[in-house]
């Protein structure tokens, strides 16, 4: 049987008087990774943040494994958010950021878990250094090892490329996939959707809070920017 | 994990960060003392003069100061968006409100006692046990302003003119604390700490329990975009 890790009913949000989403109805599988595209203000980073349960919505409800990340903190719990931003501490070292949300998500083996974590993203050798001193590509292989830290089983990613020269894109996808292959179900926005291509099983869409476009997907690089070029216009 | 241990994780990062930065402390401190250093020089504050503007010097002071603090109190968390992460742990999410407000009321607390000794000096007041109840009173003084100022910190933090907002929303505020605390203060002065003192101080505590629960029930709301 199917489950549907990801569930957006008739979900709207506005900001003021601007409709970010407009009644949006979403389901997406266990294990599937679905790559959300669209142009600046179609509305992608704001269902990001709805799934994520950072935000509510101004109608329609959000389930995550069946239960409302508002709600319901245990659903929160199985969720990962990679964003552009690192959410993470500046005057704290790489281990005591992540000892910090280890500490948060209650878990029990947290000092082999953040071990684990920084060896895993190769940054146990700089696991004293505060995160001031750390190059973008290292606070974003840090934010990645926070955001799978309590092995989620929904992963959000909201631009996790911006900023990143071609070699740490490259490490990064990598990394993904390996996401990917554990079964994690992962939901990523990007505008460099050519790097999604070998991650993508799924492409949907979205233009003025509505979606515009879904299917499954199967296909190289190329392809999936040509597919997108028509709803996006110019992309990378 | 429990909502105790949640606050206490809150409250250990953000004065482990403080240890290494000083980014708040510092200033509040400086800032507290040039106040009192220049009304000590603006007026004779020896004597009567002690009795009739000390405690509102004082609690100036100590308020400005407050905000000071309060305005940097999510700074760390907005830098890398990191009250994302934050509202994404399990659990209540109000343990948030709490570890911060315990962090910020600890800070006021300490900038209290590094001036507490230079108004003694610049009030010519000889140090004796009379400080003892002040110190009381700095403690539901700083609950109180804490209390409100970490919800309006809260609320203002993800807006674009939030220095401004912050005192205009907290001032209003927390002027009933305000006049309690200047009160007390001015009896505890006087050496007066039997049956005026204790409805000033019954005022304070009630006001910071009630703005603490409230904010408990609101913050969720408060932090929302």
């Amino acid at each position: 049987m199917l489950i549907d890790d990801i569930v957006l009913e008739k979900a709207s949000k506005n900001f003021a008087s601007f409709v970010a989403l407009r009644a949006v109805d979403l389901c997406v599988q266990r294990g599937q990774f679905t790559l959300l595209a669209g142009a600046n203000g179609a509305g992608k980073s704001t269902l990001l943040r709805l799934a994520a349960g950072v935000s509510r919505p101004n109608s329609g409800r959000v389930l995550i494994a069946g239960e409302d990340p508002q709600r319901n903190s245990k659903a929160r719990a199985a969720i990962g958010l990679l964003s552009h931003h690192t959410l993470l501490y500046d005057d704290l070292s790489a281990e005591e950021n992540l000892s910090f949300f280890a500490q948060l998500y209650g878990l029990a083996d947290a000092t082999q878990r953040v071990e684990g974590a920084l060896q895993e993203v190769g940054l146990l050798e700089h696991r004293r250094r505060r995160l001031r001193g750390f190059s973008r590509g290292m606070r974003q292989r840090l934010a990645l090892a926070r955001a799978t830290l309590h092995q989620p089983a929904v992963l959000l990613l909201d631009e996790p490329f911006t900023g990143l020269d071609q070699p740490a894109c490259a490490a990064l996808s990598q990394r993904l996939l390996q996401v990917k292959e554990r079964g994690q179900t992962c939901m990523m926005v990007t505008h460099r959707v050519g790097e999604a291509a070998a991650l993508a099983d799924r492409l949907v869409v979205l233009r003025r809070g509505r979606i515009c476009h879904d299917q499954q997907w199967q296909g190289s690089s190329q392809e999936l920017v040509d597919t997108c070029a028509p709803f996006l216009g110019a992309i990378h | 994990m429990n909502f105790w241990q949640r606050t206490l994780a809150i409250l250990h990062k953000d004065l482990m960060a403080e240890w290494r930065t000083k980014e708040r402390l510092s200033p509040m401190a400086f800032f507290s003392l040039l106040v009192l250093l220049v009304f000590n020089f603006s007026f004779e504050l020896g004597g009567a003069a002690l009795h009739e503007i000390g405690p509102g010097v004082l609690w100036s002071s100590f308020v400005f100061a407050s905000l000071l603090g309060l305005s940097r109190s999510f700074a760390d968390e907005r830098e890398n968006h990191s009250l994302d992460a934050l509202l994404m742990a399990p659990g209540d999410r109000s343990a948030i409100y709490l570890g911060k407000m315990l962090g910020n009321l600890i800070f006021l607390l300490a900038v209290e006692l590094i001036c507490l000794p230079f108004f003694t000096l610049f009030f010519n007041l000889s140090p004796g046990w009379f400080l003892l109840p002040l110190l009381g009173v700095f403690f539901l003084g700083s609950a109180c302003l804490s209390a409100a100022g970490t919800l309006f910190a809260a609320m203002s933090s993800n807006m674009r003119l939030r220095e401004l907002l912050l005192p205009l929303l907290m001032l209003p505020m927390i002027l009933p604390a305000l006049i309690s605390c200047v009160e007390a203060t001015g009896l505890v002065l006087d050496h007066e700490w039997g049956e005026s003192l204790y409805p000033h101080l019954k005022m304070l505590a009630v006001y910071a329990i009630v703005f603490i629960a409230l904010s408990l029930m609101l913050f969720e709301y408060a932090v929302e975009e």
